[in-house]
C-alpha cells in the first residue's frame, strides 16, 4: 500500500491527532513519521486543525502547586517540599503501566531480562528495557537503557546483511526527525553513550534502520527496518 | 511567540509568564480529557516540562504556539488516559457519572467558537458527535462502540468521513 498518497497522509494523521488510531497501526505509522517528512507535515496541519477545539476550552486555573512542581522538576528551586516527593513517586508506576501496556510483547521482555541479567554482577536495576522484534516477532536485539548508556546485546537470531550497518534511532513523540543513537552490534554486546535527549523528551519509539557501512549518510534513517517500544522494569 | 523565543534561550522568568497565559488552556484540555483533577495536573506538569525542553523546537508550521502547547498537552493526557492504571481505576463508572453532567464536561459546552466548529456544524450528526467523544473524551473506536450501541464499521466510517469533510472545509 502506497502510504504516502495524499488521502492516506491525511486520514493516518488525522486519526492519530484524534487519537483513534491504536496499536499496530499507530505504531506503524509513527515510523513512517520517521521516514516521510511530508507525513510529519500532514500531521502538524491536522495538530493546528483539531487542537483549535482544545484551544477554545475556557480557561481553568490549575492550583498554584503544579508551577512549583515544575520547576522542582526542571531543577529550578533547590529543596522541592515534601508534597513534590510524594508526587514524583506517585507518578513513577504511572509511566511503567503506560509502557507496559503498550509493550508488545511480555514473554519478549522477560526473556531480555534474563538475558541481560545473566552475568552475575552487581549491576545497576536497568531503567528501561526494548526487544527489537524481526517480522516473526523474533528477538534480534535486547536493548537496555541505563541511567548512563545504552546496552545492547545481538541475538543469535540476528543474521546481518552483508556490508550493511543497523542504527539505532530515538523516534520522539513530538514529531521531530528521529536522532541517531549509534550502530548496533551485529553479534555479542556493545554500549552506546545514552543520548541527554531521552529525559527531555517523549520517547514514541526505537527504531533500527538499514544503513550503508558506517551509518546514514544523510542523518535521517534510510530504511526504518524495525520499531521497538521501551518498557520501564 | 516572544516568550517561547526567550524559553527556549533558557529565560526562565519568560517561561514563568508563558506558564502564567497559557496554563489555563492546557488545564482545561487535561481536565477536559481526563475528568481527574490529579492526573490533570499530572499532565499538565509533564507538558510544561517538555515545552521547556523543546522550546526551540517550535516552527510556524506547527501552527500558533498555543495550539503547539495545546497538541503536547494532549499527547500526554491521552498517554495517561490509556493506561492501564487509569482503566484499572474505573474509566466506564467514569463514562457513566460524566453522562449527569459534571462540571468538566460544562467545559466542553462552555468552549468559544472557532473556525472549525463552523466546519463540524456541516458534518452529519453522527459524524461530529463521534468526533467530538473522541476529541474531547479520548474515547477509542472501541469504547465508542461501546458508548454509543452502533457497530465498529459505521463508527469508523463516520469518524473517516467526517475528518475528510473537515479537510474539505478547512483547507479549501
Amino acid at each position: 500500500m502506497n502510504y504516502l498518497t495524499e488521502e492516506r497522509k491525511n486520514s493516518l494523521s488525522s486519526e492519530y491527532v484524534l487519537g483513534t488510531l491504536q496499536g499496530r497501526a499507530r505504531l506503524r505509522y509513527q515510523s513512517l513519521l520517521i521516514e516521510h517528512r511530508p507525513m510529519r507535515q500532514a500531521l502538524w496541519r491536522w495538530e493546528k486543525h483539531l487542537n483549535a477545539l482544545g484551544a477554545a476550552l475556557p480557561e481553568q486555573t490549575p492550583d498554584a502547586s503544579v508551577w512549583v512542581r515544575i520547576q522542582a522538576r526542571l531543577g529550578f528551586i533547590e529543596t522541592p517540599p515534601d508534597n513534590v516527593v510524594a508526587f514524583e513517586a506517585k507518578s513513577q508506576p504511572e509511566n511503567r503501566w503506560r509502557w507496559l501496556a503498550a509493550a508488545a510483547s511480555v514473554a519478549a521482555i522477560a526473556l531480555a531480562l534474563v538475558l541481560i541479567r545473566q552475568p552475575a554482577v552487581v549491576t545497576p536495576e536497568p531503567s528501561q528495557i526494548a526487544v527489537v522484534q524481526g517480522a516473526k516477532a523474533e528477538a534480534l536485539w535486547l536493548i537496555e537503557l541505563t541511567e548512563s548508556q545504552i546496552n545492547i546485546q545481538a541475538t543469535d537470531q540476528f543474521s546481518p546483511a552483508s556490508n550493511k550497518d543497523y542504527e539505532l534511532w530515538l523516534v520522539s513523540a513530538d514529531g521531530r526527525a528521529p536522532i541517531s543513537l549509534g550502530l548496533l552490534p551485529e553479534q555479542g554486546r556493545a554500549s552506546l553513550a545514552r543520548s541527554e535527549l531521552f529525559d527531555q523528551v517523549t520517547v514514541a519509539a526505537l527504531a533500527v534502520s538499514l544503513e550503508p557501512p558506517g551509518g546514514s549518510p544523510t542523518g535521517s534513517p534510510t530504511e526504518v527496518l524495525y520499531t521497538a517500544q521501551l518498557v520501564a522494569m | 511567540m516572544k516568550l517561547l523565543c526567550a524559553t527556549a534561550e533558557g529565560d526562565r522568568r519568560a517561561f514563568n509568564e508563558l506558564y502564567r497565559l497559557t496554563s489555563g488552556k492546557m488545564y482545561a484540555v487535561c481536565l477536559q480529557l481526563l475528568q481527574r483533577k490529579d492526573l490533570a495536573e499530572e499532565a499538565l506538569q509533564e507538558a510544561y516540562v517538555r515545552v521547556w525542553h523543546n522550546a526551540c523546537d517550535y516552527h510556524s508550521d506547527k501552527g500558533s504556539v498555543v495550539v503547539w502547547m495545546v497538541s503536547i498537552a494532549r499527547y500526554r493526557a491521552l498517554d495517561i488516559l490509556r493506561s492501564a492504571a487509569y482503566r484499572r481505576e474505573g474509566r466506564e463508572s467514569d463514562l457513566e457519572q460524566s453522562d449527569e453532567h459534571t462540571p468538566e464536561d460544562a467545559l466542553f459546552d462552555q468552549r468559544d467558537r472557532v473556525r472549525i466548529d463552523e466546519c463540524m456544524d456541516t458534518l452529519e450528526d453522527g459524524q461530529r458527535q463521534m468526533i467530538q467523544l473522541a476529541y474531547f473524551r479520548g474515547l477509542t473506536h472501541a469504547e465508542l462502540t461501546e458508548h454509543t450501541g452502533s457497530p465498529l464499521g459505521t463508527i469508523k466510517s463516520w469518524i473517516r468521513r467526517g475528518l475528510q469533510k473537515l479537510k474539505r472545509c478547512l483547507e479549501p
